[in-house]
């Protein structure tokens, strides 16, 4: 709950009164309101007097590093201020500041700092503080301490013993004891909404105003996105070309831990029987024989191999029929559903299947399932292909493994692959890729 | 004569074994790993170790490394690395300790039995076996200032022949001339290429081989 209500904003957070009553934003913004205007005084005095007392000493040099602490000070302020518009609001004022340059010269900071515009509006937030503060309290307080007054009525007549009149206008009330003062207490809390509703709003606004001085401008929010964006590509290039190299490797392993070994064993073979065709026929004889069943075995395993590179199905007919050639092969059953209406780009398609077929393989090696479920669907620009068994789970996407492998391949197309596998199943293997990147 | 063979495929070990049993040659012992063959030798004592370079654990020159181990811990252990690749720089590696009955062989060739039957009793024997392949390679490189340049293409074959441990009556045979012919060609290419004339098969590949292992690092 209390990780709920820190990611909540007042920008964002429910409009419901009981919703809004019950939530800490609400007091925390009520608070900041009311006790900001103390704060923004003593901003107020300071740069007044800071300023004044800088200005007119700048001519006997004094000044200027009075005006330097100045900056950093209004500029520490400033970060206060984003502080607690995290702590009242809940809300992030990203830093706008440009970076000062490495090294030890202060010299060089400052000047960087003097001649950013993010200083200077920080200036203008910090200066304009005081009146805005007092507007906004005036605006609030009133509201709050008519609605806290009438709420708590029946205890404040308690403590004090004795009655109280309570009235608006040419309306008035008198409450001569705790029981009598119940009904105010009924029109504060109906008070409340209001109080509520306009502390919100006047939060919303003031996040708004706070957000266009304190925060980075457009474009260098815009900057800020791009150079993400580029770290994101540049990762997932990365990843790109590891699993490239990781497959070469594992076809260079296959290759030679299979068939070639097995052509190898039928050269031998004939060589043996080559040997023996004077002198032992029958034993040649045996021998052609072995080395014929190693060849069509040999044939097997290149053709299983090259299906693994890729398989020609897919590219001739789609996902379709080849997610179906691979669950036939699955040694358990396995229920596909396809439902795409039109054929994904070939690298979807490629990335979709392997996915499968690397799911299907583990599911026959580990999993310990009886049945298993194939699911390769369209969500707006995504494909959604999703693997699940009934098996006995604990599965992880190791680093070097097959499904890492495919999980950077996804990636290298803004692709994401998961594996959600709590010990003692089910497993569910998704990948949402999407179709355009 | 009695040999050791470590290899960690199944169907190549029994291949060997049993090519060698028909040809007279008794394998004692085999493992499927590198590490494991120092053991064997040290326990059997054996006239030749045959083994494969890719072996677990680590599936790259593990065969390598073990024979090289092999040729420290009991020299004069005479062996045969066979390799699926075969690469000069392995070839010189596992000269560098002394080319005497050593041999490094493409894989493949176990299929050409008697000539693999052959090379395993040369190997035996104390000779040197350095594949054509490999051969190949070294002859192949051409670099500036590279002496083999000076050679015609027929002193390059002899050359190479020579390389794999061929007698002179041999590369006679094979490239069809005379002994006296080949003579004359080896004694122009020791010349050539600055090198003392030697008695015997091995010596001269080693000759070469370090020479040209030599030109290359």
């Amino acid at each position: 709950m209390g990780e709920l209500s820190a990611r909540r904003t007042v920008v964002d957070g429910s409009w419901r009164p009981l919703a809004m009553a019950g939530s800490s934003l609400t007091w925390r913004a009520a608070a900041y309101f009311v006790a900001h205007v103390a704060i923004g005084f003593g901003c107020f005095v300071g740069l007044v007097v800071g300023l004044g007392v800088s200005l007119a000493t700048t001519i006997i040099w004094v000044g200027i590093p009075l005006l330097v602490l100045m900056m950093l000070a209004w500029r520490t302020v400033a970060a206060v201020e984003r502080l607690l518009l995290r702590a009242a609001f809940g809300v992030e004022v990203p830093s706008p500041y440009r970076p000062l340059p490495q090294g030890r010269n202060p010299l060089r900071k400052l000047k960087v700092m003097s001649a950013d515009p993010a200083t200077w509006k920080d200036l203008l937030y910090v200066g304009l503080l005081f009146p805005v503060a007092l507007v906004e309290f005036l605006v609030v307080f009133p509201l709050w301490l008519a609605t806290g007054i009438l709420t708590f009525l029946p205890v404040i007549v308690l403590v004090d013993g004795g009655g109280m009149e309570v009235g608006a206008g040419n309306v008035s009330y008198w409450a001569g004891d705790p029981l009598s003062a119940l009904p105010v207490t009924a029109v504060g809390l109906v008070l409340l909404l209001p109080a509520m509703y306009l502390t919100r709003t006047l939060a919303i606004g003031h996040v708004l105003y706070a957000r266009l001085l304190l925060g980075p401008s457009r474009s260098q929010a815009e900057n800020k996105e791009l150079r993400e964006r580029t770290a994101h590509l540049q990762a997932s290039r990365a990843r790109g070309v590891d699993a490239v190299e990781f497959e070469r490797r594992r076809i260079e392993r296959d290759l030679h831990d299979g068939a070639q070994q097995r052509l190898l064993a039928v050269a031998m073979d004939i060589g043996r029987a080559r040997a023996k065709l004077e002198d032992d026929p029958e034993g040649a004889r045996a021998l052609i024989e072995q080395a014929h069943s190693g060849t069509k075995e040999a044939i097997a395993e290149l053709r299983d191999l090259a299906r693994g590179i890729y398989p020609a199905i897919l590219t001739d007919r789609g996902l379709d029929p080849a997610l179906s050639g691979l669950a036939a092969r699955a040694p358990v059953p396995v229920q596909v559903e396809v439902d795409l209406p039109e054929r994904p780009p070939a690298a979807v398609e490629s990335i979709a299947y392997f996915i499968v077929a690397e799911a299907l393989a583990n599911i026959a090696k580990y999993a310990r399932a009886t049945q298993a479920s194939v699911r390769a669907v369209k969500d707006g620009p995504w494909v959604v292909v999703e693997i699940s068994d009934n098996g006995v789970g604990g599965a992880v996407a190791a680093k070097g493994g097959g499904l890492a492998g495919l999980a950077d391949r996804a990636a290298t197309i803004d692709g994401l692959l998961t594996v959600d596998s709590p010990v003692g199943g089910p497993t569910v293997v998704r990948a949402d890729l999407p179709c355009s990147w | 004569m009695r040999v050791v063979i470590a290899e960690d495929s199944v169907l190549l070990r029994e291949g060997l074994v049993r090519l060698l049993a028909d040809a007279g040659v008794e394998t004692v012992a085999t493992v499927g790993d590198g590490p494991g063959l120092l053991g064997i030798v040290q326990e059997h004592r054996p006239d030749l170790a045959i083994v494969d370079v890719r072996m677990p654990p680590s599936f790259t020159d593990e065969g390598l490394r073990a024979a090289l181990a092999v040729r420290e811990a009991v020299p004069g252990t005479p062996i045969l690395v066979l390799s699926q690749y075969v690469e000069e720089r392995y070839a010189t590696d596992l000269i560098g300790g002394g080319a005497e009955g050593v041999g490094y062989l493409l894989k493949e060739r176990v299929a050409d039995v008697a000539e693999f039957i052959d090379a395993v009793r040369r190997i035996a024997a104390g000779g040197t076996v350095i594949d054509a392949e490999v051969i190949g390679q070294l002859l192949g490189r051409r670099r500036g200032g590279d002496p083999l340049r000076d050679l015609t293409p027929r002193e390059r074959e002899v050359l190479g022949l020579m390389a794999q441990g061929l007698s002179n009556g041999e590369i006679a045979r094979d490239l069809v001339v005379t002994e006296g012919a080949v003579e004359k060609h080896i004694s122009s290419i020791f010349m050539k290429l600055d090198l003392q004339p030697a008695q015997g098969g091995h010596r001269r590949v080693m000759a070469v081989l370090a020479y040209l292992g030599h030109r290359e690092s």
